[in-house]
């Protein structure tokens, strides 16, 4: 049973996002080593709010080019530029503008010229058929009202041999009906 | 189960090759949750489920060969 509409999801997302704000590290400092994270602006690493760590799974290439659905602040976005090197190209996606311009910043600050991000749902992605080698996704696709049609996005977008890499949360026992009506639990 | 949605779509070699328990204490340390939040977790979730409250997964997967597309690189 949808609690939300699609609209009001998308705009508790976006809210939520938005106005996050993080001083301590509390989520990358269990995802990451600290040797992956030098060197990056502390707005990114603070801001990490993955579930997991798709990146290290995906086991990239230099030269590939991959899309990072759901790129947040830009950790992952910043990890995958860094493995796929000059040679290589990282398209970061978002819905909250916010979150855009934040990985945007985050990719100068970090020296990063290889990082390309675009405001867009994972619903209807803005590239074109077969465009990208790997698609990682950390966190957000539980955040959408259509995860098939996400899903069936990222497939369309990826070269035929191409790759999903894809951290989220799922549920194996139904949750209270109280917390799947709260905003905040659709916003995580 | 997400590894059956995603093969479904049409990807193939799904496999899961990381899944953790993911409880409210590791809840509460993401700033999107609010506190108020968090407590009201603890109330009417019950207590055998605090430490497990719902799981991550990192699943990878391959779009099959000659499903169209051109190479990106």
């Amino acid at each position: 049973m949808a609690y939300f509409t699609v609209d009001q999801a998308r705009s508790i997302i976006r809210d939520t996002y938005a106005a996050a704000t993080a001083d301590v590290p509390a989520v990358a400092s269990g995802l990451y080593a600290a040797d992956e994270l030098a060197g990056f602006p502390g707005g990114a690493v603070s801001l990490a709010l993955g579930v997991g760590h798709p990146v290290r799974h995906a086991r990239l290439s230099p030269g590939e080019v991959v899309l990072d659905v759901g790129c947040g602040a830009g950790i992952d976005t910043l990890l995958a530029a860094r493995a796929v090197g000059p040679g290589g190209r990282v398209i970061g996606l978002d819905m909250t503008p916010a979150m855009v311009e934040r990985t945007r910043r985050h990719a100068a600050e970090a020296g990063l010229d290889n990082v390309e991000v675009r405001e867009g749902l994972m619903e209807s992605l803005p590239l074109a058929d077969g465009s990208v080698d790997v698609v990682v996704s950390n966190g957000v696709l539980n955040l959408s009202t259509r995860k098939s049609r996400a899903l069936a996005e990222m497939l369309r977008v990826l070269r035929a041999g191409g790759r999903l890499a894809l951290a989220d949360l799922v549920v194996t026992q139904a949750l209270p009906e109280e917390v799947l009506r709260s905003a905040p639990a659709l916003a995580g | 189960m997400l590894t059956k949605k995603v093969a479904n779509i049409g990807f193939e070699a799904v496999a899961t090759v990381d899944r953790r328990p993911f409880g409210i204490d590791a809840l509460a340390s993401y700033p999107v949750f609010p506190p108020e939040f968090v407590d009201f977790l603890r109330r009417v979730v019950p207590a055998d489920r605090h430490d497990e409250l719902v799981w991550s997964v990192v699943v990878l997967a391959r779009k099959p060969k000659g499903t169209g597309g051109v190479h990106a690189g």
